[in-house]
């Protein structure tokens, strides 16, 4: 016979995390997967250009979709990163060190790009890239 | 003498976890492929606002066939890992599905494949398009984009 036990989560960050990783995960499959089919099935890379990226900035919707997306995929990924890397490296002065890099990386790259999206200005867009 | 980068992939090839154990090992590395992406993307993106210039020049260099066919590569990457995500969740919070796992894991594979197959071909089919029109106008798909003024 066998007992199937749920686990104690010893720490409160990991169990939180455990759980954020669950629920950003759910919200992915649709801002995911969604902005793929958008980009590649119903867009075409090939067309891309800094005007088609005025025409969708110009909505203010399609902006909170992106800086959505961004917050969830960012943290999602980075937490992924941070659990696949603490079970190579044990050395616990390593580990936090990597963690601070990894934590002050991620906030970088979501204000930088928050503040990309909320500050383009579609109007200044003139001519198209060739 | 063996380096934790060597035992790892030495162990990963070795233990025989069937189906469940190459689900594991598709849902790093594909969650690792798309991170290395999305760190790219976001960033250039952002230039699209603090410097149009770089941006406009950037995304010619994402229609590059080799960064085409990796693009191919990335909705792989980004589908298995949402459905096997969806498996590992479920998995997670029911655990007296325990006794399906290999089965969904085979499951996943399957529905991956049948997703997959036919929306790879279609971004083959255009990326090869984007080919056919560039050298139609005498450019190659396969010559690396130069910055303007180059």
């Amino acid at each position: 016979m066998t007992t199937i036990r749920r686990a104690e989560p010893r720490k409160n960050f990991e169990r939180y995390a455990f759980l954020f990783m669950r629920l950003s995960g759910v919200a992915l499959l649709l801002l995911a997967v969604g902005h793929m089919v958008i980009q590649h099935l119903v867009r075409d890379v090939h067309d891309l250009t800094l005007q088609v990226v005025a025409d969708v900035w110009r909505s203010w919707g399609w902006r909170a979709y992106d800086l959505l997306l961004l917050i969830f995929a960012a943290m999602h990924g980075f937490n992924g990163l941070r659990n696949v890397l603490e079970d190579y490296i044990h050395n616990p002065v390593t580990v936090r060190r990597i963690n601070i890099g990894l934590a002050v990386f991620l906030v970088l790259t979501i204000v930088w790009s928050a503040v990309a999206i909320f500050t383009f200005r579609p109007d200044a867009v003139m001519v198209q890239a060739p | 003498m063996s380096s934790p980068l060597k035992e790892t992939v030495q162990e990963v090839v070795r233990y025989r976890g069937n189906w469940g154990h190459w689900s594991w090992v598709a849902h790093r590395l594909s969650g690792l492929a798309v991170l290395s992406f999305l760190v790219i993307h976001v960033w250039d993106t952002a230039n699209a606002t603090f410097w149009p210039e770089a941006y406009a020049y950037s995304v010619e260099i994402f229609k590059w066939f080799p960064f085409s066919v990796g693009e191919i590569g990335l909705m792989a990457a980004v589908l298995f890992h949402a459905f096997n995500g969806i498996r590992v969740t479920l998995l997670d919070f029911k655990p007296e599905w325990w006794r399906y796992q290999q089965q969904s894991a085979v499951a996943v594979w399957v529905v991956f494949a049948v997703t997959f197959l036919p929306i790879g071909y279609f971004m083959l089919q255009r990326t090869i398009g984007h080919c056919i029109n560039k050298a139609a106008v005498g450019q190659s798909c396969f010559a690396f984009p130069l910055p303007p003024g180059w």
